[in-house]
């Protein structure tokens, strides 16, 4: 079942709000391979953040699979090798998903280094010293080797969401997710986060982004998906989707933002 | 009325007003730790998913702020407690552990469903986002309620929960009606001894205000502490 590569899988996921009027995900397929890119864009309320908290639970599908490390952890239990039922246990799986959110969700009650090494040191039981060293190598590496003892409240958006990635790199991920990592930024601060995340793609990492800059999508995306109204109605690499697009909900859409 | 004589006649009895003063701080010590306890179970309680608990819990709130605590106290004392004999026990030497305990059960149970009530709102008030994020990095719900979202939702409100102390010393004044020896009781046998009332009254004032009013100016310095985080 497990093809090498294979990330993530996605099959036919479907969820429905007020009671099956909203199609949030209208059966969306779609592999996430190691060291994938994968840009996600579209108009909003197509349901491209529901895909993408889908893939971590912290939106729980309707119907379908996400397959991770061969185990469907959309679902309350699974097959283990064994052959007996055991329980999913979605904390497991969370460790090994960075996720990085549009109001950068730090810790206001923590230091830059305490929202850095919590889960590490909880989660992961390493020790406070180690955690805290990590800590200061991935900061300096985000230019913010100097912000260590400073509270989020005393950061600059750009400052935070560079920490909110570093905080999410410390459980070292298999993938990293991006829940529009720059649309709550002022306009001159999108570009030292985008920056960070460019360098992470080159640095291999696997990781889905849902974006609405689309220089970010052309230029660091190894895939690009469009989606709308709970659809993947498209998919390809940046030079099909915005050179060539073929459906016309794509090519409305691209006209409008591009 | 107040005269000098009269705060001459009741000065022999100053050592009943002390040892009131100690029973009623164990009182409310004993009803913070466990109302605190009670209230953060039924917080949990009526935030949980299962049904039943959330049910149990607010039908529990609900009655306990519908009823008067004199009621609750003697249901306590005279029905619930009577037939538990306890053991007879003098704290400090006088404070009657058989007539402190039922105190302290129903006060505690009163106190809880209040606090629960200012935890729930608290706990509430807290940015989805934050779990999200905990959850994100592996966090378990437990986690991160203790890392994350109670040391958050107490500092929010702990001016809530100062009050509620202050409220809880006033408040134990009522189990001198079933016999625990705090400050009430001691007005009360210095009533009977030597006919003065107003001066009593006085002193039991002053012990109150005493004790309240440096309650709430010690939370007030944690809650200036605990905002090192927000502004600077």
């Amino acid at each position: 079942m497990e093809t090498s590569g294979n990330l993530i899988q996605v099959k036919h996921l479907k969820k429905h709000y007020n009671q099956g009027t909203i199609h949030a995900l209208d059966d969306v397929s779609v592999d996430v391979n190691k060291g994938d890119v994968i840009a996600v864009i579209g108009p909003s309320g197509s349901g491209k953040s529901t895909l993408l908290r889908s893939l971590n639970l912290l939106e729980k599908p309707d119907e379908g699979e996400i397959i991770f490390h061969g185990i469907d952890i959309s679902k309350k239990t699974f097959i283990n090798k064994a052959g007996k039922k055991e329980k999913v246990n979605i904390n497991l799986h969370r460790e090994k998903m960075g996720m990085v959110f549009q109001h950068f969700n730090l810790f206001p009650h923590k230091t830059i280094l305490d929202n850095m090494t919590l889960a590490p040191i909880q989660v992961k039981h390493m020790p406070k010293a180690q955690a805290e060293e990590k800590a200061r190598t991935l900061l300096s590496r985000v230019g913010l080797g100097d912000r260590a003892e400073a509270y989020p409240i005393q950061l600059s958006g750009g400052q935070k969401q560079r920490v909110a990635i570093v905080r999410a790199l410390m459980m070292e991920p298999e993938v990293m997710l991006f829940d529009e990592p720059t649309s709550a930024l002022d306009p001159e601060m999108v570009g030292e986060v985008l920056e960070v995340m460019k360098e992470l793609a080159q640095g291999g990492m696997t990781m889905v982004v849902v974006t609405h800059e689309m220089g970010f999508a052309k230029e660091v995306g190894s895939r690009v998906l469009f989606m709308a109204d709970g659809k993947l109605l498209e998919q390809g690499t940046p030079e099909d989707i915005f050179d060539h697009p073929q459906n016309p909900r794509l090519q409305d859409f691209l006209s409008k933002v591009l | 009325m107040l005269s000098v004589q009269g705060f001459q006649k009741i000065l022999p009895y100053m050592s009943l007003f002390w040892q009131g003063m100690l029973c009623t701080l164990s009182l409310s010590a004993f009803t913070v730790i466990f109302g605190f306890i009670l209230a953060l179970l039924l917080s949990l309680m009526r935030m949980s998913r299962v049904k039943l608990l959330k049910a149990i819990a607010t039908i529990y709130v609900e009655v306990i702020r519908a009823t008067p605590m004199m009621v609750q106290l003697f249901l306590v004392y005279y029905v619930v407690m009577a037939p538990v004999s306890l053991p007879t026990w003098k704290l400090f030497g006088f404070i009657r552990f058989e007539r402190f305990v039922p105190g302290v059960v129903a006060l505690s149970l009163n106190s809880g469903a209040y606090l629960s009530e200012i935890i729930r709102s608290g706990i509430q008030s807290i940015d989805i986002g934050q779990t999200e994020a905990a959850r994100s990095l592996g966090l378990t719900q437990g986690q991160n309620m203790r890392f994350i979202i109670l040391p958050q939702a107490i500092k929010n409100i702990l001016p809530a929960i100062a009050n509620e102390f202050v409220t809880i010393i006033k408040e134990s004044s009522i189990c001198w009606t079933v016999g625990v020896q705090e400050i009430m009781s001691a007005v009360n046998s210095v009533k009977a001894a030597t006919y003065t009332i107003a001066e009593a009254l006085i002193v039991a004032s002053c012990i109150y205000f005493c004790l309240t009013f440096p309650t709430s100016k010690i939370i007030q310095y944690f809650e200036r502490r605990m905002r090192r985080g927000d502004v600077r």
